[in-house]
């Protein structure tokens, strides 16, 4: 699951260059923005327009008695009906257009960051963010950026309007009604951050619960064997009576703001009713008149609630809005230079013409590694692999084992020191040209979903099924792939076939395989994977190392026997090296290890 | 079940109070129509002599010497009017969202309660993600339904109902005209939201598909990165995000043009009542103040229609939720109609030709097996993935039942003996165990809460994960899981064993709950547990052959069968299955004397 709380939103300042930059990203639309503007305009327009059909019903035609102009009533009633019509559809369909237009382009650009933004980024960032970023922010966003702002304007002028109609018709009758407006206001707002406040709560006791019965299901299992059924139960009865609680106090305060603007309202129309009367009585106006104010007054209060909502709304939106800005404008750490990337083109824009082929040697000059937390993980780390050299590394967690292919692959780049792939410094070259030429075997194989042969085929997107085969059938996976229902196209992830970790690890290895890549790096996985599907994948490793560079973080004898040298780390440093005869014969670390470890499964 | 029942099944016990809301809720909307009354009343009555549309008793009350004293009169009236019907809309809205929590509250107790008392089979095979969206997203389908939808339905029916009884108290004719267009637009909204929903389904299908393609490859970054394949993760990503995107776009005309036309719709009422309004007002059968009245009362009616013909068709919605949570309800839970018989447990363990077998698997996972073992002997049972290993001491527990044979625990059939009492006797320390969101000491405490902090402290030297835990920075008091520290897979292992210490248990299971921790440490803990729980049965499920050579007897499991048991020495002279995992797991390597011996064996 992903994180279950949301940050806690911080009251902060209006910030201009956070929405200028939101604003900008909007120019695309900005005809769009210009229609729904005027329709919003025009529908305020219509709106205070209504009343006065009817009043000119009342005045004229029936105060006068006079049936010979009722055609025109009606026919003025038509026309209204299709210009509001109308209307409602544009203002509907453009300001739903600028929602999903404005959100699209906000995913896109955040996603093309995200596929730029280098390892250090992903290990700071907890997945749940980066999702709730692409997802409820740019939806919030897109949201009060369209209707917010349509609402805005729309009820904006509505009431502005309004407030000129009643002016213009009858000034003293504006001005007792309009003698609330503070109050009403002042209501709005102190009611708005209360039910803000309430409904925040309701979300964290929400995501608390939803916590609880996640835990509750995933550890099903040791709750039972550990009978703790009736504590958990107690315990979450506890967390559900505060939501109920909360909920309740929630309902309360809205419960009492909807009343009493609608009161201040009943107050507006009573000094209506009254002064209105009077003036009716005085004949100072028609009775019509003392209609379209009472509808006035109605009117005049609908766009209060709805004013008050977008205010606060745009208020939430901002920590949205930081955070998605803060997303969109994130400066990746590593780069390719302008000269590089002018060279070999971008991840997006490969130049292939110009990239060297790769044999594969490659060395660690004078390495250090620092991690940004202030770790070092590395010191003036050497080390050099021929083209074609199998590699293990062994050693302890933490031993820098991880780092050294993390290195390796560029996902960091070295603090100080310099990494040569056939005697050139890797920052000569695009990240891109390197990892084209890299496989790599993870130790959990992540797939995508989609079918068997769309994940070989991530390794190489243009491979022809004879590849794909010949790949599967080079790791041992063929045979299994085949007795599959749907073989190839069996799909790895839900819905589809069941896939055991070995199985999946095996198709992680043909995906890394059918690229043919010139520097193999396999993290061997501890555990999880039973002795004969190990063999199998035993046997798949030795086929593939022969013809290229490999480094192996190796948990498993086997591999580490046939390693063409072993290398043993500890802290950071090179402990040992050497064959595996030849340090099992030096009696030291290495015999040590080997002899407390003989054993398939991890350290 | 029928619809009815499903709803009362939960709402039943709060009954009387969402009478009392009903009531009020109905009290209310009467209310309701009384504003246009007044201005009704203002028009005919006071400013021109006619009759008042208002109650006799009131419109009686209204009665002033001059004409500025009658309007003040009302006004003030229709004040206090609203105010009471404002502070009874108060009052419905916390009965009603109270008499709904509790309903929720319940609902929510019973489900909590309900799964975690479900068998281990429903658990292992259910996909958590389902079970959570049930549990939160269809409990709040309902509780939109009862305290938002259903209410509006209610509050919508009475108002129309009083709508039309007023304006039927005034002219008959008149109402008639006025609800002309009432039932096409109660009938196109709802054939309208019926239709749309699955247009909607289509969005949230785009939507869930495009969120699947960021979360892979946010969690997939290494590869994509290792791959190169950023161009490609875009293009994919931008084909779900466009579908997501035009797939709203048309749910969006749809939408537009049902508003727009339902807008037109209602504007056409209008001019049908305006128009006849004031035909007959000139013709005299109605006057001004009630044409007036009659503009505001077909307002209450025809707005609301649009979002009746919505509830109805959300309805379904509610009822399909209903019925996802009764599917989970609906499961007896394990522990019905259970054992109370709770003897004295010594921790002597007898398979009586034992078998498993999954009710929709066609061939069992067990077979036949026999063995008897001692208390206080320790057992270690080897064999590959998949040799049923596990199966067989998810048994023990009764995770699972036998489907033939007997399993006894002193003599006792253990299905004669009450679960839990049987799980607080036969501990088990699972290969993945799973820690909560606690605190490390209330972890540690979960199955004794009164335990002191030296006991625990005792329990987690034993399990060597002391240190572990007091290098944290808040040491025991650090926080586990989703908001604490994340554990490594060994560290966690040896958590769940210190907690398992806290009460001596008779027979007690690692189920390769060593597996994430090296061999050395393993060792160590092995070690101290022997020591100190002397006379406990202890079964090993274990890969290693270093933690099997240690047993007083080795069961060695084939495609579930015992293929052989004995002592390490005289299975390695059986050259059988036994020898082959050891030959395996030390590489072919002969490591000969000197390594056993180094390996402190």
């Amino acid at each position: 699951m992903q994180a279950f709380e949301e940050e806690t939103y911080v009251k902060k300042r209006f910030d201009r260059r956070t929405w200028k930059r939101i604003f900008s990203f909007m120019r695309p639309l900005r005809r769009y923005v210009v229609i729904v503007i005027l329709c919003g305009v025009l529908l305020a327009g219509s709106d205070i327009a209504y009343p006065l059909i009817n009043r000119y019903g009342i005045d004229r035609i029936i105060a006068a008695e006079d049936l010979s102009l009722l055609p025109w009533f009606v026919g003025v009633y038509i026309l209204f009906m299709l210009v509001m019509g109308t209307l409602v559809f544009t203002f509907i369909y453009f300001a739903e257009k600028i929602q999903n237009h404005l959100a699209f382009i906000m995913r896109e650009k955040a996603f093309r960051k995200l596929q730029e933004l280098p390892f250090s980024y992903y290990d700071r960032t907890p997945a749940g963010w980066i999702m709730a970023r692409m997802t409820s922010d740019t939806r919030l966003l897109s949201d009060i950026l369209s209707w917010g702002l349509i609402d805005l304007t729309w009820g904006g002028l509505m009431m502005i309007g309004l407030a000129l109609a009643m002016l213009i018709i009858n000034w003293q009758l504006a001005l007792i009604t309009l003698s609330v407006m503070p109050l009403l206001v002042y209501l709005s707002f102190f009611f708005r951050k209360k039910i803000l406040r309430a409904h925040r709560d309701i979300r964290k006791q929400n995501s608390k619960i939803t916590g609880a019965y996640n835990e509750g299901l995933g550890g099903a299992k040791t709750t039972k064997t550990l009978v703790l059924e009736e504590t958990n139960y107690q315990e979450f009865e506890q967390l559900s009576a505060r939501m109920r609680r909360h909920s309740i106090r929630a309902a309360m305060i809205a419960g009492l703001y909807f009343p009493t603007i609608l009161f201040i309202a009943a107050v507006a129309t009573s000094l209506v009713y009254y002064f209105g009367g009077v003036l009716v009585f005085e004949t100072v106006i028609q009775v019509g008149l003392l209609y379209v104010f009472v509808s006035y007054v109605a009117q005049f209060f609908e766009p209060v609630i709805q004013l008050a909502n977008v205010l606060s709304h745009f208020q939430q939106a901002q920590a949205s809005a930081e955070r998605v800005v803060g997303l969109i404008d994130a400066v990746p750490e590593i780069q390719d230079s302008p000269e590089i990337l002018a060279r070999y083109g971008s991840a997006f824009e490969p130049k292939r013409e110009n990239w060297e082929p790769l044999r594969g040697a490659v060395t660690f000059e004078d390495v250090t590694f620092r991690y940004s937390g202030g770790q070092t993980v590395l010191e003036h780390f050497n080390f050099h692999a021929d083209a074609g050299e199998t590699i293990a590394l062994v050693g302890q967690t933490g031993a820098g084992k991880s780092t050294i292919v993390n290195l390796l692959c560029r996902f960091y780049e070295p603090t100080r020191g310099r990494i040569l792939l056939d005697g050139t410094d890797y920052r000569n070259r695009s990240a891109a040209w390197l990892h084209a030429n890299l496989g790599y075997v993870l130790q959990s194989p992540h797939l995508f979903s989609g079918t068997i042969r769309e994940n070989i085929a991530y390794g190489k997107l243009d491979a022809t099924d004879e590849e794909i085969i010949q790949a599967a059938t080079l790791v041992g996976a063929h045979a299994f792939i085949r007795d599959l229902q749907d073989g190839y196209d069996t799909e790895v992830q839900e819905g589809g076939a069941r896939l055991s970790v070995g199985q999946k690890q095996l198709i992680s290895f043909a995906r890394a395989l059918i690229r043919d890549p010139a520097i193999l790096i396999l993290d061997e996985a501890t555990s999880s994977v039973d002795t004969t599907a190990e063999q199998l994948i035993q046997g798949a490793i030795e086929a593939v190392m022969a013809k290229r560079t490999a480094f192996v973080i190796a948990h498993r004898l086997s591999t580490i026997v046939r390693a063409d040298r072993i290398v043993l780390l500890e802290d950071g440093k090179i402990k040992e090296t050497g064959t595996h005869e030849g340090l099992l014969a030096r009696g030291g670390d290495y015999h040590q290890l080997f002899t407390n470890q003989f054993r398939p499964s991890g350290y | 079940m029928s619809r009815f029942k499903q709803f009362t099944k939960w709402m039943g016990p709060h009954l009387p109070l969402y009478l009392i809301a009903v009531a009020v809720l109905f009290g209310m909307q009467y209310f309701r129509t009384l504003p246009a009354l007044f201005i009704q009343h203002i028009v005919d009555f006071v400013l021109m002599d006619g009759a008042s549309a208002l109650p006799g008793a009131i419109a009686r009350a209204l009665e002033a010497q001059t004409v500025r004293r009658e309007l003040l009169l009302v006004a003030l009236v229709a004040l206090a009017f609203a105010f009471i019907r404002l502070s009874l809309v108060f009052v419905q809205r916390v009965l009603f969202s109270i008499s709904t929590e509790r309903t929720v509250h319940g609902m929510r107790n019973k489900l909590y309660d309900h799964l975690q008392n479900l068998d281990y089979d429903y658990h292992s095979s259910i996909e958590t993600g389902d079970v959570i969206q049930r549990v939160t997203t269809d409990v709040d389908t309902f509780r939109r339904f009862i305290g938002e939808q259903f209410v509006d339905v209610l509050r919508l029916l009475f108002m129309m109902g009083f709508a039309i009884f007023q304006m039927a108290r005034m002219h008959p004719t008149m109402t008639w005209i006025s609800l002309a267009t009432t039932p096409i637009l109660l009938f196109t909204a709802t054939i309208y939201f019926t239709r749309v929903q699955h247009i909607f389904r289509g969005v949230e299908e785009a939507e869930g598909k495009m969120t699947t393609t960021v979360q892979e490859n946010v969690t997939g970054t290494r590869v994509v990165k290792a791959f190169a394949n950023e161009p490609y993760e875009l293009r994919k990503f931008t084909r779900t995000s466009q579908d997501f995107r035009d797939k709203s776009m048309h749910l969006t005309k749809v939408m537009a043009f049902f508003w727009s036309s339902t807008d037109m719709l209602i504007f056409a009422q209008y001019a049908l009542t305006a128009s006849f309004g004031i035909y007959f007002t000139v013709s005299g059968t109605m006057m001004s103040g009630q044409f007036i009245a009659f503009l505001s009362l077909l307002g209450l009616i025809v707005w609301p229609l649009r979002q009746l013909g919505r509830i109805v068709a959300d309805f379904s919605r509610t009822t399909v939720a209903l019925d996802r949570i009764e599917d989970i309800v609906g499961i007896p839970d394990e522990h019905e109609g259970d054992s109370l018989h709770t003897p004295p447990i010594e921790g002597r363990v007898t398979f009586e030709s034992v078998t498993f077998q999954f009710k929709d698997d066609n061939k069992p996972l067990l077979k036949n097996l026999s063995f008897e073992v001692d208390p206080g002997e320790t057992v270690a049972v080897i064999g590959r993935t998949g040799s049923g290993k596990s199966t067989m001491m998810n048994l023990m527990v009764r995770l699972l039942d036998v489907s033939e044979g007997r399993i006894l625990l002193d003599g006792t059939d253990i299905r004669g003996i009450n679960k839990k009492w049987l799980r607080r006797h036969v501990g088990i320390v699972l290969q993945e165990p799973f820690l909560f969101s606690k605190s490390m000491s209330d972890n540690l405490r979960i199955i004794k809460r009164d335990a002191p902090h030296e006991s625990i402290v005792d329990a987690a030297s034993v399990a060597r994960v002391h240190e572990d835990i007091e290098n944290f920075e808040e040491g025991y008091e650090t926080l586990i899981g989703e908001r604490g520290v994340t554990l490594s897979g060994g560290q966690r292992q040896r958590v769940a064993i210190a907690r398992m210490l806290l009460n001596r248990k008779p027979v007690l299971i690692f189920d390769d709950s060593l597996s994430a921790v090296d061999t050395e440490t393993d060792l160590q803990i092995r070690r101290a547990l022997a020591k100190r729980w002397r006379g406990t049965t202890v079964f090993l499920i274990t890969h290693r052959i270093t933690t099997a050579m240690e047993a007083d007897r080795i069961i060695v499991l084939e495609a579930g069968e015992i293929q052989a048991m004995g002592t390490h020495d005289s299975l390695l002279n059986e050259d059988g299955l036994y020898a082959e995992l050891y030959r395996m797991q030390t590489g072919g390597v002969d490591i000969g004397e000197g390594g056993t011996d180094n390996a402190g064996i």
